[in-house]
């Protein structure tokens, strides 16, 4: 459980590992040209500030001792004058950073949104929402982070250490070097336990993971957890991971805490060298007691900046993880291209011939050849799993065949505009879903600009006022997270409604009515039949109620068609319709015969 | 409730408003007093030796500048020692910080859990699920960090200001006096700055979470966003929100800059002032300049842990939002007793006496009364929102009734532990959520039984022959992780989980609506000859599937009306 909650994701999305991210995300950083500028020249001289300040502490110094009343003055005022510098130098860089850090993240989730809109559907099948979501919300803030407090440390780090070094040769070679003597110790220190340290991190990291994939798993599930009363199993199982994450994160501490301690003995050895070998240059002559307090200073300063940079490894690596994935979902080749040819209005049919479509290496639906007229009613029928919502798939164009074609009015699916084509053609769609928000909003989100009236016209047209009486505020009322508020069949009667606003020229209809009871489906049914007398119908059901408004019915078994034509015809002939239907049949005959 | 209180004493005290975590960290912390005891004297004991450090350094500087030499070897032990002393109490402090914060984000999480699984469906409700889990991530997160820079800066550091003083007023009172007097400006300055803050994190916050409820509806909606063309739109209405984010969170820098940085300056007028007024003392005293550079090191070293006080405000801040969200779960309240008895629950009837059951000001169900006995199958239909769902969830108690009352083996449901109750009930809902695992486990679902009796569930709900046509057959793996399984399978295997149990009440809620219709009568007749004992309750619309049952209720205006039996001919067909 706990090694890798999203191992399946980053397999499908494979997100690039190491320099090409880093090169990228400099690029999305330099596209804030102006305000990464602001950014580098602020940190650079909030460095160099912090950097001069020994030296005019030491400068001072010496004018103590040469009882320099005019020159003390002067370096305690630049002594301060620094720090004031560096206050200006120290807002304008926070500004800069956040600046870019939100700009580069903005610029992430924008295009990362985008690119969701364009990946073919399945993607969504391979990837989980709360993998997508996590990523796009969490890890772009992890970058967010990283660039707004880390990344400052890291060029004032590295522009303080250049640039102290430099100041410490041009003061004094040789104590310079001795002050540098505990370097190489340091780094190789350093080096020899980042790389535990690293292990240790993604250990960690993946624990946190598990925590949250299982808790997100906990409350998706919480009504089958209520029902099974499984609460202390599902509690047993949150333990575990958090033992996990508990232990995990210790021992990364314990070797993180160990390294920044040890490096505190590195930097009192470089200290003391300094004064060893600083209180001999003195007495040779060679340099002022001033320097020698600057290059004490200077030896501090040294070691603050790597101490920081080490720890800021866990965070880097963190964004960086983070910047390759959104990079991926950002990658994620879009479907292909949907082509330009306009079309306003569907004229004749639609033609697919030879339709292969396999998900996974398994066949959906085999060499599948189908018309459909302007004007028809079709019904599509089949048992679970023949392949009926991959065809509608096909024909909504939220899928191409992989062998095979498809065409509309003679001009081929992957030609058409896309934008043009959902204009034609609205689907309604085996799962309701509904946008957190009133019924009338859902309704609008389909149609731009249309009145409360108009709405209400259209559900007095269809009969389905029935099915929204219970609900106190109308239209107004609020649907919930994903329409939760509303009964299942309510649902679908607004996903119906969505559709038929529109005035499409055609209408497929995947299961939409399963959960609408009779009566309301009747009213349904026979707005249904208004609409079929210009429109062109496509119904995808098990109810036999709806399959008798069709012209005509498609058998579907296995992914191929085994049975093709009128109702009556198929009802009277032994198959696969019969044996699906042979109660309804009756009833229908019954009802119908007592009607 | 929680929420408001929290609220309220935040506003009371600001200046302890930053303890707020503390206080809220307490009861997960019972055990860790010694932990507490020693990160605290290690946070004394690694400042202290540090400081002094650059006052070994400046005797160092006064030797030189006297020029006895002899005394520089002791010196520099002394400096090593002090390091070594500073690093074995910085290790005890980083390492015991970690250790509270670990130690509370374990029992902060276990009690989120533990709370959050035995909240009434109600709540459920009225969350949304993205909420939840960034409650249960996030914020708990953000709350574990605001512990941990507490221990492992904010007390040092308030503990660092204090031995400066100390150290400098040995060194010269004077200096000691110039600190004393930038402290109450530092307090000052933290306290406006988090007052200016605290409005702009609110927003920024709640702009987050917009931000990922749109992500989530978008991506869940994806096929309805598609079909109705609206990616453009989409596509602006995040661009907007995402541009807001970015401008809230320059709103907050902007406020955040000016008053951060003036802390550091502020140390930095004192420790010119130190080293203007005492060089000059210095001077013309000719007294040694050890003192003055000790002073100014010990000045130096406050301006770090001084500038990171910015940004525990910051973390403070997120904190203190974050608890008040937290406590919504775990403050106790609308939670149900569902811990194991041992009491047993004998079959009989169900009987169901002028319930009555109201969703605020909506009456579902107005006096519902019924009966039905081990081996009845009922079949409950009604029109779309007519209360059917409601009406079995009543059953499991998932809400209880306004008024009436429901019995089952003629004992109150109330009177019934609710993990006896819905151990011996089990239910089958439309919307059928499967754990990411086997298909054994999901059939099992913490039940511990032979392979012969998870096979026969499968037969009886008719799945079995899918199951094994699979090249891992129980083993494989499904859920949001593994192979992808229609709506149909998907309810066959929340059936066999539901048979599994052998319970005294088995409630299809439309269970076989996406099943094909020869499947579905091959189920209903195996859980009418394999399921003797039970009471099967069938909540459905199709006249197909209410012919199986023995009686069929209809649900209308609130009211249940015993219908003719399940034929074709029945009232049925009017709905």
């Amino acid at each position: 459980m706990s090694t890798g909650y999203d191992a399946i994701e980053d397999q499908f999305l494979k997100p690039e590992k190491g320099r090409r991210t880093i090169l990228r995300m400099v690029k999305d950083i330099l596209y804030w040209r102006r305000d990464s500028a602001v950014f580098t020249t602020s940190v650079v001289i909030t460095a160099i500030a912090g950097v001069l300040y020994p030296l005019a502490l030491g400068l001072a110094v010496n004018s103590i001792l040469s009882r320099n009343v005019g020159s003390l003055t002067i370096y305690s005022v630049l002594f301060f004058l620094i720090y004031f510098v560096q206050f200006f130098s120290n807002r304008t860089m926070s500004l800069s950073s956040t600046k870019v850090a939100q700009g580069v993240i903005k610029r992430m989730r924008d295009r990362a949104f985008y690119n969701l809109q364009k990946v073919p559907l399945e993607f969504f099948s391979k990837v989980k929402a709360g993998y997508l979501i996590s990523r796009i919300e969490n890890d772009s803030e992890s970058i967010s982070d990283f660039l707004t407090y880390q990344l400052p440390q890291v060029i004032s780090g590295v522009t303080t250490i250049i640039i102290a070094a430099g100041i410490m040769f041009y003061l004094d070679t040789t104590l310079a070097l001795y002050s540098l003597l505990v370097m190489p110790i340091l780094g190789l220190f350093t080096l020899v336990i980042q790389t535990k340290v690293r292990a240790n991190y993604l250990r960690t990291r993946r624990a946190i993971a598990a925590i949250t994939g299982n808790l997100a798993e906990t409350i998706a599930a919480i009504r089958t957890v209520k029902a099974f009363n499984a609460e202390s199993q599902i509690e047993d199982r949150f333990k575990l991971l958090n033992s996990e994450n508990f232990d995990a994160n210790m021992k990364a501490t314990r070797l993180s805490s160990s390294y920044s301690s040890a490096i505190r003995v590195i930097e009192a050895v470089g200290i003391v060298l300094v004064i060893y070998e600083g209180s001999i240059a003195l007495l040779n002559g060679q340099i002022s007691l001033g320097i020698l307090v600057s290059f004490i200073a200077y030896v501090q300063q040294f070691f603050n900046p790597i101490v920081q940079l080490s720890q800021l490894y866990n965070t880097y690596q963190n964004s960086m993880v983070g910047a390759s994935r959104i990079y991926s979902i950002i990658d994620s080749s879009p479907e292909k291209d949907s082509g330009n040819v306009d079309i306003q209005k569907f004229t004749t049919s639609i033609v697919g011939r030879g339709m292969r479509v396999t998900y996974d290496g398994s066949v959906a639906l085999d060499r599948v050849t189908v018309e459909i007229d302007k004007g028809e009613c079709v019904a599509i029928v089949g048992r679970t799993g023949a392949g009926k919502t991959t065809l509608t798939n096909v024909i909504l164009k939220f899928k191409y065949p992989d062998e095979g074609d498809i065409a509309i009015d003679l001009k081929a699916l992957n030609t058409i505009d896309t934008k043009a084509y959902r204009k034609l053609i609205v689907p309604v769609l085996q799962e309701p879903f509904l946008f957190n928000g009133s019924i009338f909003d859902n309704i609008e989100y389909s149609k731009k600009g249309i009145t409360k009236d108009e709405v209400q016209s259209f559900i007095n047209n269809y009969g389905m006022s029935e099915i929204f009486r219970t609900l106190p505020n109308g239209l107004d009322s609020p649907v919930g997270e994903m329409g939760r508020n509303l009964s299942e069949g309510q649902r679908q009667a607004v996903s119906i409604l969505r559709a038929f606003v529109r005035n499409p020229d055609i209408i497929i209809m995947d299961e939409a009515t399963a959960q609408i009871d009779s009566k309301s489906e009747k009213n349904i049914i026979t707005a249904m039949r208004n609409y079929a007398k210009n429109g062109t119908l496509i119904l995808i059901s098990h109810r036999f109620s709806l399959i008798t408004l069709s012209d005509r019915i498609i058998v579907l078994e296995k992914g191929n068609i085994v049975q093709e034509g009128k109702l009556e015809v198929l009802a009277n002939r032994e198959g696969v319709f019969k044996d699906l239907y042979k109660r309804s049949v009756s009833a229908y005959v019954h009802v119908t015969g007592g009607s | 409730m929680a929420v408001e209180s929290s609220g309220s004493r935040g506003k009371r005290v600001s200046l302890l408003g930053v303890l707020e975590p503390v206080l809220f960290a307490r009861p997960y912390l019972k055990k860790s007093g010694l932990s507490f005891s020693i990160v605290i004297a290690a946070g004394i004991i690694s400042n202290f030796t540090l400081l002094l450090v650059p006052v070994f350094i400046g005797d160092a500087v006064s030797a030189v500048e006297y020029g006895i030499y002899s005394s520089i070897p002791r010196i520099a032990l002394l400096i090593v020692l002090a390091y070594s002393i500073s690093a074995a109490a910085t290790f005890s402090l980083n390492y015991g910080g970690q250790y509270i914060s670990q130690t509370y984000a374990y029992n902060l999480r276990k009690d989120f859990v533990s709370h959050l699984v035995r909240k009434r469906f109600l709540f459920f409700e009225t969350q949304t699920s993205g909420d939840l889990l960034s409650r249960g991530s996030m914020d708990i997160e953000a709350t574990r960090n605001f512990n941990l820079n507490m221990f492992t800066s904010l007390f040092p550091t308030v503990f660092l200001i204090i031995e400066a003083f100390i150290l400098l007023f040995i060194i010269s009172p004077f200096f000691s006096l110039l600190l004393a007097l930038a402290v109450p400006v530092l307090i000052f300055l933290g306290i406006v700055s988090s007052r200016r803050q605290r409005p702009i994190w609110r927003k920024i916050r709640d702009t987050y979470g917009k931000l990922g409820e749109t992500l989530q509806e978008n991506i869940v909606g994806q096929r309805v966003v598609r079909g109705l063309a609206s990616e453009e739109k989409e596509v602006d209405k995040y661009a907007a929100m995402t541009k807001q984010y970015y401008d809230e969170n320059y709103e907050v820098v902007k406020v955040r800059v000016t008053f951060n940085n003036l802390m550091p300056l502020t140390v930095a007028a004192v420790t010119s002032a130190i080293i203007g007024i005492g060089g000059y003392l210095d001077l013309i005293s000719k007294a040694s300049v050890g003192g003055l550079v000790a002073a100014v090191t010990i000045f130096a070293m406050l301006t770090n842990p001084v500038s990171f006080l910015g940004r525990m405000i910051v973390f403070s801040e997120n904190s203190r939002a974050a608890i008040g969200r937290i406590q919504e779960i775990t403050a106790s309240g609308g939670e149900e007793d569902v811990e194991p008895s041992d009491q047993s629950l004998q079959p009989g009837p169900l009987v169901f006496d002028h319930v009555k059951f109201s969703r605020g000001e909506n009456v579902i169900l107005r006096d519902v009364t019924f009966r039905a006995h081990p081996g009845e199958f009922i079949g409950i239909t009604g029109k779309t929102g007519a209360g059917k769902s409601s009406l079995v969830n009543l059953i499991t108690r998932y809400y209880d009734a306004d008024t009436g009352t429901i019995s089952l083996g003629q004992k109150n449901t109330k009177d019934i532990p609710l993990s006896i109750l819905r151990s011996r009930i089990s239910i089958v809902p439309q919307e059928i959520t499967l754990l990411s695992g086997t298909i054994r486990e999901n059939i099992l679902f913490g039940m511990d039984v032979s392979d012969e009796r998870i096979k026969e569930a499968a037969r009886i709900a008719s799945i079995s022959d899918f199951i094994d046509s699979l090249p891992q057959k129980y083993e494989t793996m499904i859920g949001e992780r593994g192979i992808t399984l229609s709506g149909g399978q998907r309810q066959r295997i929340a059936i066999a989980r539901a048979v599994l149990r052998n319970p005294l009440i088995l409630i299809l809620d439309d269970a076989t609506s996406s099943v094909d219709p020869d499947t579905e009568i091959n189920i209903f007749n195996n859980l009418k000859e394999y399921m003797k004992n039970t009471i099967i309750i069938m909540i459905s619309l199709r006249a197909s599937a209410l012919s199986f049952a023995d009686k069929v209720l209809l649900l209308e205006e609130g009211e249940l009306r015993e219908d003719l039996p399940g034929e074709e001919g029945g009232n049925v067909n009017r709905i």
